[in-house]
């Protein structure tokens, strides 16, 4: 088949990657702003989708570090083995998001662009040192460092903001809430700056390997451009479950604990943006989200909820490498393993769009890993509760 | 087969994130406690109080001068990582 349609292909399946991103995380950003009042659902919506816009344009050292770090020299790599990764984790996705397990988008990505090309041509092609510096190290440290900040600044901004002893005024800890406004915007930015990468290097490594780019140093400005327009597209489009589920899993959420895990969370997100770290920025959110509930006074952690979390974010880049290296296998036994391959990919896409179009939405496709993750921490007042549940249910039966 | 570690990248996400983090919350909790103070002053000056009415207004404007600060460390935070706009960072 024509080098150009296969690039074509990889194009708009990388653009559909970056759509279904954009609008599986604008609850990231903007899930805690809508609980807690401090914006309208559909303004939080097209802040977010804004703000993920400029945060494309401000750096491209994720983007490259796809391009350039992943494979040893992808001008020796055939489009063929960028489709069939990219088939790869598009499958893994949809059907994890389709069964509601845990997963992470960017770590599909990874897994199934590193299986694929592992596949076609040995575990050699791939560049390991920079996929360790760059993707796993930061996969396990990236949360902790995004917890610890939100820890800290929870319990500053608590201290602060404490009742002094001979006053009975409030807090005024639900000012917070104006501060989020800002706070989750800037997580809809790092964002942007992040996840929108993605696609630009993919993109761009299909590019050299079809030989339309001379190497993957830099990303083309009509990718920038399309990357980040269909990130926004997508984003804006996400609003919708937003609205249904808000509220639910984050009611225990405080603004203040909120603002400090934003702030937080962007910070880390943008800080590994520069240096090229691709991340996964649910993690970072999660790992957020889970410190400043430790921060709160009596927040103490469900061990077991948070095992399940952890488990997904494991499993993710070497289930998606196995899927990957399969369309690899399909795809070099020849031009019918390549149709076989694409149509398979878009029939579970159209399959699964269908399906839950016809079924009810539930929660657990629609609920954010955020909202998980916020499940990992029992707060205090959650403790009394259950206690006095309890209490009640063992005098109901004396 | 492992590479070690790259610590110096690793170390400067942690402090950049902490520091970063540490010093918008910072800035905008001192910010909401003043704006506190200030209305605590105001219920003051409704009593006649006529000191409390300048100390309601020191701290209102304490506070917004302190939220606007948050709001430029954020800005300085996203300049720092635009290549080439701070030059002294690489």
């Amino acid at each position: 088949m024509d080098t150009i349609y296969i690039v074509g292909l990889v194009v708009v399946l990388a653009l559909f990657f970056d759509f279904t991103n954009g609008f599986h995380d604008t609850a990231n950003a903007m899930a805690t702003p809508i609980a807690t009042g401090a914006m309208k659902p559909r303004t939080a919506v097209a802040v977010a989708s804004v703000m993920n816009l400029a945060g494309a344009f401000l750096s491209t050292a994720v983007a490259t570090m796809i391009s350039v770090g992943m494979v040893n020299d992808a001008t020796t790599l055939k489009p063929e083995i960028v489709f069939a990764g990219l088939t790869g984790a598009i499958l893994w996705n949809l059907t994890t998001w389709f069964l509601g397990l845990p997963s992470s988008s960017s770590h599909a990505l990874f897994g199934g662009l590193i299986g694929a090309v592992a596949a076609a041509a040995g575990f050699g092609a791939i560049n390991l040192d920079s996929i360790l510096q760059k993707i796993i190290y930061p996969a396990l440290f990236a949360p902790v460092i995004a917890g610890l900040a939100a820890w800290l600044a929870t319990r500053l901004a608590y201290a602060i903001t404490a009742r002094s002893t001979d006053d009975d005024l409030a807090t005024g800890r639900n000012r917070f809430r104006y501060g989020q406004i800002f706070s989750s915007s800037l997580v809809a930015l790092s964002h942007g700056t992040n996840d929108a990468q993605k696609t630009m290097g993919v993109i761009t490594l299909v590019l050299v390997a079809g030989g339309l780019q001379k190497d993957g140093s830099h990303v083309e400005l009509w990718v920038v451009l399309a990357a980040a327009l269909v990130i926004a597209l997508g984003t804006f489009s996400g609003g919708w479950r937003i609205i249904k589920t808000m509220g639910k899993g984050l009611a225990e959420v405080k603004p203040a604990q909120g603002l400090a895990a934003e702030v937080a969370t962007a910070a880390t997100i943008l800080a590994s943006s520069k240096l090229g770290f691709a991340l996964s920025t649910t993690q970072v959110a999660s790992g957020s989200i889970i410190g400043s509930g430790l921060g709160r006074s009596g927040g103490k952690v469900r061990w077991n909820k948070a095992g399940q979390v952890v488990l997904g974010w494991v499993f993710t880049l070497p289930a998606a490498a196995i899927v990957g290296a399969i369309s690899t296998a399909l795809v070099l036994a020849g031009p019918a393993g390549l149709i076989i391959d694409a149509v398979v990919t878009v029939g579970v896409i159209i399959a699964i769009f269908q399906i839950s179009r016809r079924n009810a939405v539930t929660h657990h496709s629609v609920s954010s890993e955020i909202e998980e993750a916020s499940e990992v921490v029992e707060s205090a007042k959650q403790r009394k509760a259950a206690a006095k549940a309890a209490a009640k249910s063992g005098k109901a039966k004396k | 087969m492992f590479t070690p570690i790259n610590w110096t990248n690793l170390f400067s996400v942690a402090g950049a994130a902490i520091v970063g983090s540490l010093a918008v919350v910072l800035l905008f909790s001192v910010g909401v406690r003043l704006l506190v103070n200030a209305d605590h002053a105001k219920a003051k000056a409704s009593k006649g109080d006529v000191k409390a009415l300048r100390a309601e207004a020191a701290n209102r404007a304490g506070s917004y001068a302190l939220f606007a600060l948050s709001f430029g460390a954020v800005i300085y935070g996203i300049l720092l990582i635009i290549p080439n706009v701070i030059p002294s960072v690489k």
